[in-house]
């Protein structure tokens, strides 16, 4: 028997009906025959990946937010691209919060602008793009302000978490700036946290990171895929060193920027308290052996009350929900979902 | 089998990916007798898919185009795939340097602003189903309920939406009205031809 040889864009098109399939739930005959297409030409695992990945990528178009108009992008033809990147209009306030058009002016004199503060709401993730092509990813209730000069960058995290995207400039070093400590970064992308009432936590995910002391010569490297967790008010001599974080690890830790949580293992006492950063919800947790038990899985920031019937469901525990309380209790009785 | 696996395919999108723009500008240039570049480039992707840890490529740039100069030769000669240390070893290749090459700092910068493009480009329908699904989180379901469609156009929807992505990605966000448009015109015609087939 001889088979025509696909079409790498009928490859293509099969493998995004894949991916749309996928994201709306696989039956059980439809998992068997998605591993018997891939099976075959090998071509189809390629393209599956792309497709994937592509579909991974669009997850961020959830940081266009609601008001995110796509008229405004289209694509004049047969006209060539205009050099300039266009912004999406959070990241283009963003930018004239922090002066951006102006500050190129005046960066180029040597002056700072007093920065205004660029701050995210409960739930909100928002990417801004720095003047330099820099960009740092917000999460749920972050606030920074930007300082941009002619000999660096640096970004002053005052609360919150957020992920920075660094492009070299030797001539201007990047930093984030903590109370007393600021992170020094080269290029490359990493993560700082600083929540209220818990250890500041930096992650170096590419390129390694330095911790330097704002007043004293004192210095900590942080080797890239590694993580430091160290109390706010600590000098930096009496630092742990940064422990390597294995890369399955990483991505857990960076998941919230397709606005999802993921949880390994931590008890529910802990999840709940994560789901409070991002929405008005309360998780309430009635026995001490339930707020004990571990959870696992990948849920939706968004949803603490699928969170909360999952939990319910898995446990076999009682959920009541009024206003913005949700609590969980040991069933007595039969369960309810 | 690692082509829907999360790990990798995050890997992927932040170390190959970038790079497809100019892996086919490359293949384009040496114009393989007989082969076609997206064939190239798709069995490229299947060998990163096969390959059982990514942990040894430190230069996934330089990784990709030797794997895609070996997926000629093995086509020209039937030669074997090279191992990831060989790679590492090749002298010709030396991008050992690891700054982000223009291409990675550019998908860093521009990303969602290219996304936002691609989304733009979409066909009126195609765009309001993948904006309700991506932008404001909607299940399929959910979407077909809003546009009164039903699940199974949505489905399709949201698969054209990704071949978009699958263009404007890959060509680097350029040609890609032309080549949408073609698409269209193709898909539509694929589509015709599954139902065809469906019908049976």
């Amino acid at each position: 028997m001889t088979i025509e040889r696909e079409t790498s864009r009928s490859i293509d098109e099969q493998a995004a009906d894949w991916i749309a399939r996928l994201d709306r739930g696989l039956s059980e005959a439809e998992s068997q025959a998605l591993n018997d297409w891939l099976a075959g030409d090998p071509r189809r695992r390629g393209a599956m990946l792309r497709a994937n990945a592509l579909g991974m990528l669009s997850e961020s178009a959830r940081a266009l937010g609601p008001q995110f108009d796509p008229k405004q992008f289209a694509v004049p033809e047969p006209a060539p691209q205009p050099r300039t990147r266009r912004v999406t209009r959070r990241s283009m306030l963003a930018m004239i919060g922090t002066g951006g058009a102006i500050a190129a002016s005046v960066v180029a004199l040597g002056i700072s602008l007093p920065a205004a503060a660029i701050t995210t709401g409960l739930g909100e993730v928002r990417l801004v793009t720095l003047e330099d092509g820099s960009t740092m990813m917000l999460n749920t209730q972050t606030s920074v302000k930007v300082h941009y000069g002619a000999r660096e960058r640096s970004v002053e995290l005052l609360y919150g978490e957020a992920f920075f995207t660094v492009l070299a400039d030797p001539s201007r070093p990047f930093f984030v700036e903590l109370p007393g400590k600021r992170v020094r970064a080269t290029r490359g992308t990493f993560r700082v946290r600083k929540l209220d009432g818990k250890p500041v936590d930096i992650l170096a995910d590419q390129g390694g990171l330095a911790l330097v002391a704002a007043s004293a010569p004192a210095l900590l490297q942080l080797p890239q895929g590694s993580r430091l967790v160290f109390p706010s008010e600590s000098p930096i001599a009496q630092l742990p060193t940064p422990q390597p974080i294995a890369p399955d690890l990483v991505s857990r830790e960076l998941v919230w920027r397709e606005g999802k949580i993921a949880f390994e293992g931590e008890a529910l006492i802990d999840a709940a308290a994560e789901f409070a950063r991002y929405s008005k919800v309360r998780i309430e947790i009635r026995d001490p052996s339930l707020a004990r038990e571990p959870v696992a899985g990948l849920f939706a920031a968004s949803d603490p009350i699928g969170f909360s019937r999952a939990v319910a469901s898995l446990f076999g525990a009682r959920i009541e929900q009024s206003g913005n309380t949700v609590v969980l209790s040991r069933n007595q009785g039969r369960p309810q979902i | 089998m690692h082509a829907i696996d999360r790990e990798r395919t995050r890997w992927f999108l932040r170390n190959i990916l970038p790079h497809e723009p100019a892996l086919r500008s490359w293949l384009a240039r040496r114009q393989p007798i007989g082969l076609d570049v997206d064939d190239i480039i798709q069995e490229s992707y299947a060998i990163l898919a096969d390959l059982d840890g990514i942990d040894g490529i430190r230069n996934p740039r330089a990784y990709l185009f030797q794997v895609a100069r070996s997926v000629i030769t093995r086509h020209v000669r039937r030669a074997r795939v090279v191992s990831i240390h060989t790679v590492e070893d090749l002298g010709e290749l030396d991008m050992a340097d690891d700054r982000p090459s223009p291409e990675q700092v550019s998908i860093d910068r521009d990303e969602l602003g290219r996304l936002a493009q691609a989304i733009g480009a979409m066909p009126a329908k195609t765009q309001q189903a993948f904006m309700l699904r991506r932008v404001d989180g909607l299940s399929q379901r959910e979407i077909a309920a809003r546009m009164a469609i039903s699940e199974n156009t949505v489905e399709k929807h949201i698969s054209r939406g990704l071949r978009f992505l699958i263009d404007w990605f890959g060509h680097g966000g350029k040609a890609l009205a032309k080549a949408s448009r073609e698409r269209e015109m193709e898909s539509s015609a694929f589509d015709d031809r599954a139902r065809n087939q469906s019908i049976h």
